[in-house]
């Protein structure tokens, strides 16, 4: 690997730094920086312990006598598709590791389930109480490297850069976050293994615990950082610091997660005249506007007869798709989809419960192109807007100082422009904004579902979903071939966006 | 090594030696109806790899194996469009909590939640306990739902036991014990048994959870607990092991995760988390309540930044387990079944009538 890269062997058990975009390549941490590291693997490294595995790693969690908790998690993209079928498929089953002192993982571990643990992928989140960050380590090697801490994947040098093309805001990634936690083993899929599959002897595969559960870390740990960071992000006298880096997770997708029916598409095909629910965050930002906003919309999700979902998958040709290999048909489950990430989910939540922006500006943001909870360009433009600091004040936080650039722009604006969408949400009075918010979205959901029994507009939510998968292809997030079916649709097909009345629109060329 | 008989779940100590050995014939003949499969269906009998503890050797190479899913009900999740609506349904009947454990929400005249009980026991042992030891039975109730119940509460004019009493029907006057239909311990062994054996269709070896219960019809495909019990059990028979439900045979609470709580005064959320019936392993009743002395309640208590208002977000957090023992990997010569399970003309309703009624009377 180094003579490949390019660069010299590092020296083993020696503690290197090297944050993508701001280090030209790894260097030896200096011992004032090393004397920081207050996390858990911080404070072995430290110590002079170098573990080289996963297992010696967690050896000397044990030895140290911290964090006696575990628990392990085991995922692959692969991971459902009958050993029979997959030939010389690569499985790229991989582990993830948590060790607490109590309920929060204050260590989690990334590594491969197969090959040999001394040669695969090695990586560690490590969470300093003390700064209130991650901070994030990868094995090269023969020894440990620093590869930056949460704060750095929002720095603009480095964001996106390394580890953080996947930790996008400094936090935990578990893209396939709710259930059915697609690619996940769970309470609903088990990863299939042969029966001499030397994974079997794995302890960590033998304490093996659900998705679910660490849709539950995961979650707490998302909030941890993200308390911490809005308190450290306000100054004692009501400053805050770079507001846009925290309202560009209200008004744009800085990352995903990726849903998808709770049923296994093998399902449908033995029950076509069942009806098939799709997942509730390709209609709508569901967890910010219902849960956390607490907008008391009322419908039923969204279904479709199973037979319209199996025509589909022939007409557009689905297929998972890797090199030589090609098995037609859905994803595991039916119906993958990009919904709005927790992560963004947070920090608006969480904004909103500090008061450092109102319930009804987040609301009057969320409810701009409200029917494209993802890659929506007109809630993305009003990020302009937003300063790179404020004063918070008492009544809403910020909210009013944004909200007063953003209307007083809307009156230059033709009035469907996003500015005049949300100067329209802004004005509405404290008392009517969420009984008319409330409103909008029945309506537009009785709209889908009028339209989605209909072979047309079943039609248009499949090209629509293809569309958003596309859009999610090309972001660095999309790591594995097989995240996702493929179809016929050209890639370079126009990219679609929902309208309030539940049809369709393409999406302008020129917005991303 | 042939066990000498069916313990009680979670080793309770309830039982006389009488009620002991009437609970392990109840059991032992459950499997064994079990192992026979249902008559009324095609493609479904006998189930082969599934055995009796008590009559089939355990092999020195068994292993057990947790099976473990998340509380709140699946089906009131997936047909709800917020947190608040699914929580405030699974909290309004104990109809609604289908997966193998049921609550009861305290509260203060203000509303705040003070106290969560959840059960995980299956009616058939109360069902025992009444007819054996209704003194116990009652004594139980008192204990751990309110010590003023009477006789009267839980037993008709007849003298026999109401399971669905005003003391265990509701989700805010009490769960003594496991009262929704599907909710039983012969459900779980028929389900087990039922998904002990391995399908080959067209060919090809079923291996999804979905695809396993539609094809095997059993339990209800729409729940945390039935696909994925049945999944795990199908998984372990796909390794030519024989399997059966280790012994005491039973639902159990697996845990709760407390990730993501925080309590006023910054002490550990799972610290008011107790087991009150079962042994280490096997408990089958807790109760989340924080002791009288201290100046917060469980409404007190936040869930990532939601303070607790439904016995339901708690439910979020616990998960539920059955465990499976199997021996003798490699070695079984049952042939797959070849096509799905059906129905014989004129035969299922008699079934469901003799699967309704008491195993016990």
């Amino acid at each position: 690997m180094a003579a490949e890269s390019g660069r010299s062997q590092l020296a083993p058990s020696t503690v290197y730094r090297f944050v993508m975009g701001v280090d030209s390549e790894p260097t030896v941490m200096a011992q004032s920086q090393l004397d920081s590291l207050a996390d858990p693997m911080g404070v072995l490294l430290r110590q002079g312990k170098f573990p080289l595995t996963v297992h010696d790693l967690l050896a000397e969690v044990d030895a140290a006598g911290m964090l006696p908790l575990q628990r392990s998690y085991l995922a692959g993209e692969a991971g459902q598709i009958p050993l029979t079928e997959t030939g010389s498929l690569q499985r790229d089953l991989r582990f993830a590791v948590t060790r607490a002192r109590a309920a929060n993982a204050d260590l989690l571990i990334s590594t491969s389930a197969v090959g040999d643990p001394a040669a695969m992928f090695l990586q560690v989140m490590g969470w300093d109480e003390t700064a209130g960050q991650f901070n994030y380590y990868m094995r090269l090697d023969h020894t440990w490297v620093w590869a930056g801490d949460s704060y750095s994947a929002l720095a603009p040098e480095s964001r996106g850069q390394g580890c953080f093309d996947s930790h996008v805001n400094g936090s935990l990634v578990m893209k396939e976050f709710k259930q059915p936690w697609l690619h996940w083993q769970s309470m609903n899929a088990t990863i299939l293994l042969a029966p001499d599959d030397p994974l079997r002897d794995n302890p960590l595969y033998q304490s093996l615990s659900g998705a679910e559960d660490f849709e539950l870390t995961v979650r707490a740990g998302v909030s941890r950082w993200t308390a911490a960071r809005l308190k450290h992000a306000v100054t004692p006298d009501g400053r805050v610091a770079d507001l846009d880096r925290l309202l560009r997770q209200l008004c744009t997708t800085t990352t995903v997660n990726l849903a998808s029916s709770v049923t296994a598409s093998s399902a449908v095909v033995r029950s076509p005249a069942t009806p098939l629910t799709l997942p509730l965050g390709l209609w709508l930002n569901v967890d910010s506007l219902l849960d956390d906003l607490g907008l008391p919309a009322r419908f039923v999700p969204p279904s479709v007869p199973g037979q319209l979902y199996l025509d589909s998958l022939v007409r557009y040709d689905f297929a998972l798709v890797e090199g030589e290999f090609r098995r037609p048909g859905d994803a595991f489950f039916a119906f993958v989809v990009p919904e709005a990430a927790f992560e963004d989910i947070e920090v608006v939540n969480q904004l909103v419960r500090r008061k450092m922006i109102s319930a009804h500006f987040a609301a009057s943001v969320l409810m701009v192109d409200f029917p494209n909870p993802v890659f929506s360009p007109a809630r993305g433009k009003l990020l302009a807007y937003v300063p790179t600091a404020a004063t918070l004040d008492p009544a809403g936080g910020v909210s009013q100082q944004v909200a007063d650039v953003i209307v007083e722009a809307a009156g230059s604006l033709s009035a469907d422009s996003p500015e005049a969408q949300f100067a329209a949400n802004w004005r509405l009075a404290d008392a009517d904004w969420r009984d008319v918010f409330v409103d909008r979205i029945q309506n537009y959901m009785n709209a889908v579902t009028a339209r989605i029994g209909t072979d047309q507009g079943f039609d248009d939510y499949v090209r629509l979903a293809e569309s958003r998968r596309r859009e999610f292809k090309s972001s660095r997030l999309n790591e594995f071939t097989l995240t996702l079916p493929v179809t016929n649709i050209p890639p370079d097909a126009p990219l679609l966006q929902l309208n309030e009345d539940g049809t369709i629109r393409q999406k302008p060329a020129n917005q991303p | 090594m042939v066990i000498s008989r069916f313990d009680p779940p979670g080793g309770l100590t309830d039982l006389d030696e009488t009620g002991l050995e009437q609970w392990s014939a109840f059991i032992s003949a459950g499997v064994d109806a079990a192992i026979a499969g249902r008559t009324d269906h095609t493609n479904d009998a006998p189930r082969a790899q599934f055995y009796n503890l008590t009559k089939t050797d355990t092999a020195e190479d068994a292993t057990s194996q947790d099976i473990s899913w998340i509380a709140f009900p699946r089906q009131v999740k997936v047909s709800s469009v917020s947190d608040r609506q699914r929580w405030t349904r699974a909290d309004s009947s104990r109809d609604l909590q289908d997966e193998y454990c049921e609550w009861s929400v305290t509260r203060r005249p203000d509303g705040k939640i003070t106290r969560v009980t959840f059960t995980c026991e299956g009616p058939e042992y109360w069902q025992l306990l009444a007819q054996t030891q209704p003194d116990t039975l009652l004594e139980l109730y008192q204990q751990h739902v309110d010590p003023a119940v009477q006789h009267g509460d839980l037993f008709d004019a007849s003298g026999s036991y109401i399971p669905r009493n005003n003391r265990n029907s509701g989700t805010t006057n009490g769960a003594m014990h496991l009262i929704q239909a599907a909710n039983t311990l012969s459900a779980e062994i028929e389900l087990v048994a039922a998904a002990s054996n391995v399908r080959l269709i067209d060919g090809r070896e079923l291996t999804g959870e979905q695809e396993l219960i539609d094809c095997g019809r059993y339990g209800a495909p729409q729940r945390n607990s039935d696909p994925h019990i049945g999944g795990v059990v199908n998984s372990i028979a796909r390794l030519k092991a024989d399997l059966a439900l280790s012994n005491p045979v039973g639902l159990y609470i697996d845990d709760l995760s407390t990730a993501g709580w925080d309590t006023p005064n910054g002490s550990d959320a799972k610290s008011y988390w107790t087991y009150v019936r079962g042994d280490d392993g096997h408990p089958v009743r807790a109760v989340y309540e924080v002791p009288a002395e201290l100046e917060f309640v469980v409404g007190d208590i936040v869930i990532d930044g939601n303070p607790i208002e439904f016995g339901a977000q708690i439910a979020d957090f616990i998960s539920i387990k059955a465990i499976a023992v199997a021996c003798r990997f490699g070695q079984s010569t049952v042939a797959p079944m070849t096509a799905c399970v059906g129905d014989i003309e004129g035969l299922a309703a008699a079934f469901s009538a003799t699967q309704l009624r008491s195993r016990l009377i």
